[in-house]
């Protein structure tokens, strides 16, 4: 097996550079919460990834190492998309940041980031413990 | 790294939030500062307020081919607007800068209450970016973590 290259281990380090990504610009959200005509950004991930995995949409299968698969791009292309939400405004100055939104969001990316790290350092300390017997 | 970015992001919020505050502090500290009325020589104190803007991300050669659109950089105040409201004029003959001819002051037209609650919006942005700050830290030691 191939140390840290497998699906799971992939998943969890697109993960976190989501999770990074997502606190970039949550924290660009809160710093321009007072600015005029400013809005709000928001991390697209999940729903990339749940189309890279295959669910959700029909997966071309492939038999040969040289087909190209059609519909799910697979994991190697898997980026989060930032999305600019232009529709909404909350104040009249047209700025469209929810303080409290973006405050759920922060806790809940937070947490989830912890999660890939445990998850990620626990797999590392199930290897340490195979390669050392103990 | 990404994370040290949003460092420096929420720092910016803190840094535009902060500047506010001094601002209004000044405000409230200049209430009194009277002037002559129709003397452009000696006038009161104008009201000064920021204007917010969001710093955009320089687009580079290296990171146009990335399909990430790139979030901004944060806040900044781009100009520092001394506001032009009519002064409150007061009745006042005795005050050194009372106008000889008709004896009233010119007070600076300022809120009080109207700076409070600027006072408390700029407070709450600047916990708010801290809080940021602090969830972003937590990140990193977890990053650093990892492995142990």
């Amino acid at each position: 097996m191939e140390f840290f290259r497998d699906t799971i281990s992939t998943i969890l380090a697109k993960q976190m550079d989501a999770c990074t990504l997502r606190q970039k610009v949550i924290a660009n959200n809160v710093a321009n919460v007072n600015t005029p005509g400013f809005k709000k950004s928001r991390v697209n991930f999940q729903q990339h990834l749940r189309e890279a995995l295959g669910s959700g949409s029909f997966a071309m299968r492939t038999t040969n190492v040289r087909h190209i698969a059609a519909g799910p791009s697979g994991l190697d292309n898997l980026v989060p998309e930032v999305v600019l939400e232009k529709s909404t405004a909350m104040k009249a100055s047209g700025n469209n940041v929810d303080i409290d939104e973006e405050m759920v969001n922060l806790v809940s990316n937070t947490l989830l980031y912890r999660l890939a790290t445990r998850v990620r350092s626990d797999r590392a300390n199930t290897m340490s413990y195979v390669i050392k017997g103990r | 790294m990404a994370l040290f970015e949003s460092f420096g992001i929420s720092a910016s919020g803190m840094a535009a939030n902060r500047f506010w505050s001094d601002l209004i502090a000044n405000n409230v500290a200049n209430i009194n500062s009277s002037g002559t009325p129709g003397d452009p020589a000696n006038q009161p104190y104008r009201r000064q307020v920021p204007v917010f803007n969001e710093i955009l991300r320089q687009q580079t050669g290296a990171r146009q081919k990335s399909t990430v659109q790139a979030p901004g950089k944060g806040v900044q105040v781009s100009q520092l607007v001394h506001v032009d409201s009519e002064p409150t004029l007061i009745y006042d003959p005795g005050h050194p800068d009372a106008d000889p001819q008709t004896g009233y002051v010119a007070y600076p037209n300022i809120n009080i209450l109207n700076e409070m609650v600027n006072l408390i919006s700029a407070t709450r942005a600047y916990q708010s970016n801290v809080t940021v700050l602090e969830a972003a830290k937590s990140m990193a030691v977890a990053a650093l973590d990892m492995g142990r």
